[in-house]
C-alpha cells in the first residue's frame, strides 16, 4: 500500500503544474463550501440563541385601533386587552391555550440612587414571566408570589443597569432605589446582551396605574400546534374570542395587534433550512466544477501516459493495478488540495468570527467537526468518482497498440 | 519444448479482413538464441505479440512450456507475462520519470515484492549488465545502448522462461549493436531461451537459428550456422 502511494506521488511530481493548477480548483470549490457552511450556520446559531426561539409557541395581544366599522361603532375605536380576558381565553379555547400571562407596562420614569439615576417603563409581570421571557437570573431572585400578593415594591434590574445605580451588580440584591415617590428594594439581577427590562410585580404596577381592568399585554401560550397552518388556525379562533368580548369585526386584524411567534418561528426556520439547502448547493456546485477538472485532467494524463501505461501492461501490470492507480491518484488530489481548502476555509471562518464577535446576526460562523468529516467524505467520493472513467479508459488500453513506435 | 506453435491462425477484422498468420507451425527448445527474420507486413510482429501473450490468435495452439495460451483472461495472461516472459524492445519502452535502478524493479512491483527486496534485485541485474555506477540516472542520461542494457536488466529481473525482443538493435549504431548481441549471447550461453526478432541479417546471422516468416508462413528451415 505505502509502494503503491510512493509510485503515485512519483507521477503527480511529474507533472507538478498540472497537478497544482488542477489542485487549485478543488481547493476553491471546498474554501467556498466551508465559509458558505460557516456564514450559515453563523445565522443559525443567532437565530438559535434568541430566546423567543425557545419559547416560540407563544401568541402576544397588544392594544391596537379597529380598523373597520361593526355594530354601529366606528373605526378608529382604541382597544386595550383586558384582565377579563385572562380567563375568557382560556375557556373558550381550552384545547390550545394553555397559561394566559397579563403584563401592565407604566409609563417612562426615572429611578435613583445617589449615585447615578436611570430611566426606564417598569413592567409590571408574574413570577412566569421568568421562564417566558427567557430571564437569566445572576444574583438574587425574580418576581415572586408573595411580591403580587402583598403587592410588594420589588424590582428586578438588568445587570448594566445594576452597576449604573449602584457601581457593582453584586451588592446590589438588599439596596434600595427611589423612582414613582417610592423607595423600591432590589430583589435581583439578571443578565442579558438585548434587554433591559424593568420588572416589577404585576399586582404593584396596576395599583400604581390606577387599577383599571386593562393590561399592555397579554402572553398566550399556545398548545397542540405543529404547522404554521395550526398556528394560524389558534391565532382565528382567539381573535374571535376577543373580538365578541370587545364588539369588533372578527377580521379586523389591527383592533387587538396580535403577534404570532409560532408562525413567525416557523417560517424564519423554514426560511433558514431553504438557506442551508442553498448553501450546499452552491458550495458543491462549485465544488462539481472543480471536480470536473480533475476527470478532465485526469483523462488528459491518461491519454498522454497511454505508451507508459502500455510498458506497465506489457511487464505484467493487471488491468485492475492501472484502475487503482488511477482511481488513487485522483483521490490523492482531490484529497490534498481539498483539504488545503478546507484549512483555508477554516482559517477564513475563524476571521470573520473574530472580527463580527459583536454583531448579532453571526454568532461563532465556524464549521464544525462534523461537517469536516462530511466534507471528507464527499473528498473521497467525487475523487474516485472522478478518476473512474479516465481510469476505466486506461484499463482499455492494448498494450500492442500502445507499444506500437510512434 | 519451452515454445510450440501448431497451425496458428491470426486474421485482423475489418472492411477487408487481414489473414495475418495464415497456419504458423513452430517448436523452440530450451535454451536456444533463434532469431524470427521477415521483412514488414510479412506478420513477424503479429507472431511476436502472440508469443509474447500480448494479443490473440484464432484457430491453433500455442503452449508455452507445456502451457496452452489460449483466450486467456486479463489478469491471467498479465500475470504469465509477468513471470514467464522478459521483454526488450526497440525503442526501450523505459518509463522516463523513473531512473534506472526503479525502471529495472517495476516487474517485481507488480509481484508486491518489499521495494527493500525489489531494489536489491534490481542492483544485482544492473551490476550483470555492467551498469552499476547508472543505477540512480534516469533514462534521459544514458546512452541507447545502456538504455537497451537497462531495458534487458529489467526483463531478466523476474527469471522469466524467454526473453523475447522485438527488433533490440533497431535504434542502434554497428557498435553499440554488436554489444547488445553479445550480451544476449551471453544470457544464452547462461542458459536463457532467447528470441530475436528482426529484419537485420546481421542481428539474425549472430544467432543460432533463424526462422524465416514469408506471408504469413514459416519458410522450411535452412539451418545455418555463421560464427
Amino acid at each position: 500500500m505505502f509502494d503503491l502511494f510512493r509510485e503515485i506521488s512519483q507521477t503527480l511530481r511529474n507533472n507538478r503544474l498540472r497537478t497544482f493548477l488542477t489542485g487549485i480548483a478543488v481547493a476553491w470549490g471546498i474554501f467556498m463550501l466551508i465559509v458558505l457552511l460557516g456564514m450559515a450556520r453563523g445565522v443559525l446559531n443567532s437565530f438559535e440563541s434568541m430566546s423567543w426561539s425557545q419559547t416560540s409557541n407563544r401568541i402576544t395581544v397588544y392594544p391596537g385601533n379597529t380598523s373597520m366599522e361593526y355594530k354601529g361603532y366606528r373605526e378608529g375605536r382604541p382597544l386595550s386587552p383586558e384582565m377579563s380576558d385572562v380567563d375568557l381565553l382560556y375557556e373558550k379555547n381550552p384545547d390550545n391555550v394553555g397559561d394566559v400571562m397579563p403584563s401592565a407596562s407604566l409609563s417612562s420614569t426615572v429611578f435613583s440612587t445617589s449615585k447615578d439615576y436611570l430611566t426606564a417603563g417598569p413592567s409590571g409581570v408574574y413570577p412566569k414571566a421568568r421562564t417566558i421571557n427567557d430571564v437569566d437570573m445572576k444574583y438574587g431572585r425574580f418576581i415572586n408570589d408573595a411580591d403580587i400578593l402583598d403587592k410588594r415594591k420589588s424590582i428586578v434590574l438588568e445587570e448594566k443597569d445594576a452597576a449604573l445605580l449602584f457601581g457593582d451588580a453584586s451588592t446590589a440584591v438588599g439596596q434600595r432605589l427611589d423612582g414613582l415617590g417610592l423607595s423600591w428594594l432590589v430583589v435581583g439581577i439578571y443578565a442579558s446582551d438585548w434587554r433591559n427590562d424593568v420588572y416589577i410585580p404585576f399586582t404593584t404596577a396596576k395599583m400604581l396605574s390606577g387599577n383599571d381592568s386593562k393590561v399592555n399585554n397579554l402572553q398566550v401560550e399556545i398548545k397542540n400546534v405543529q404547522t404554521i397552518g395550526d398556528g394560524e388556525k389558534v391565532e382565528e379562533a382567539l381573535r374571535g374570542t376577543l373580538a365578541k368580548a370587545h364588539d369588533y369585526d372578527p377580521q379586523d386584524k389591527s383592533a387587538l395587534y396580535m403577534f404570532n411567534r409560532f408562525t413567525n418561528y416557523l417560517q424564519s426556520l423554514t426560511a433558514f433550512n431553504i438557506l442551508n439547502v442553498s448553501v450546499w448547493v452552491i458550495g458543491i456546485f462549485t465544488l462539481l466544477s472543480g471536480i470536473i477538472g480533475v476527470s478532465n485532467i485526469m483523462f488528459v494524463s491518461v491519454r498522454e501516459r497511454t505508451h507508459e501505461i502500455g510498458i506497465r501492461r506489457a511487464i505484467g501490470a493487471k488491468p485492475r493495478a492501472i484502475l487503482t492507480q488511477i482511481i488513487l491518484e485522483s483521490v490523492s488530489i482531490t484529497f490534498l488540495f481539498g483539504y488545503i481548502g478546507v484549512f483555508f476555509g477554516m482559517c477564513v471562518t475563524q476571521l470573520i468570527a473574530h472580527f463580527t464577535a459583536q454583531t448579532e446576526f453571526l454568532k461563532n460562523p465556524t464549521v464544525s467537526l462534523q461537517i469536516a468529516l462530511e466534507v471528507t467524505i464527499v473528498l473521497i467520493v467525487a475523487g474516485a468518482l472522478a478518476g473512474l472513467f479516465p481510469a476505466l479508459k486506461a484499463t482499455k488500453v492494448k498494450p500492442v497498440e500502445a507499444l506500437r513506435d510512434e | 519444448m519451452i515454445i510450440s506453435l501448431n497451425d496458428v491462425n491470426k486474421t485482423y477484422p475489418g472492411a477487408v479482413p487481414l489473414h495475418v498468420l495464415k497456419g504458423i507451425n513452430l517448436g523452440i527448445e530450451k535454451g536456444e538464441l533463434v532469431s524470427i527474420m521477415g521483412a514488414s507486413g510479412s506478420g513477424k510482429s503479429t507472431l511476436l505479440n502472440i508469443l509474447g501473450i500480448l494479443d490473440n490468435y484464432d484457430t491453433g495452439e500455442y503452449r508455452l512450456d507445456g502451457l496452452l495460451i489460449k483466450n486467456l483472461s486479463e489478469n491471467h495472461a498479465a500475470e504469465l507475462r509477468n513471470k514467464m516472459i522478459g521483454f526488450v524492445f526497440q525503442s526501450f519502452n523505459l518509463i522516463s520519470y523513473k531512473n534506472a535502478l526503479e525502471n529495472v524493479a517495476l516487474p517485481l512491483f507488480y509481484q508486491g515484492v518489499s521495494r527493500k527486496k525489489r531494489n536489491r534485485l534490481a542492483m544485482e541485474q544492473l551490476e550483470r549488465m555492467g551498469l552499476a555506477d547508472r543505477a540512480h540516472h534516469m533514462p534521459g542520461e544514458l546512452s541507447g545502448g545502456q538504455k537497451q542494457r537497462v531495458a534487458i536488466a529489467r526483463s531478466l529481473i523476474t527469471n522469466p522462461t524467454i526473453i523475447l525482443a522485438d527488433e533490440p538493435t533497431g535504434a542502434l549504431d554497428s557498435k553499440t549493436s554488436k554489444e547488445v548481441m553479445e550480451v544476449f549471447r551471453q544470457l544464452n550461453r547462461d542458459g536463457m531461451t532467447v528470441v530475436i526478432v528482426t529484419h537485420d541479417p546481421g542481428v539474425a546471422a549472430a544467432t543460432d537459428r533463424v526462422i524465416r516468416i514469408e506471408d504469413g508462413l514459416i519458410v522450411p528451415a535452412k539451418p545455418q550456422i555463421n560464427v
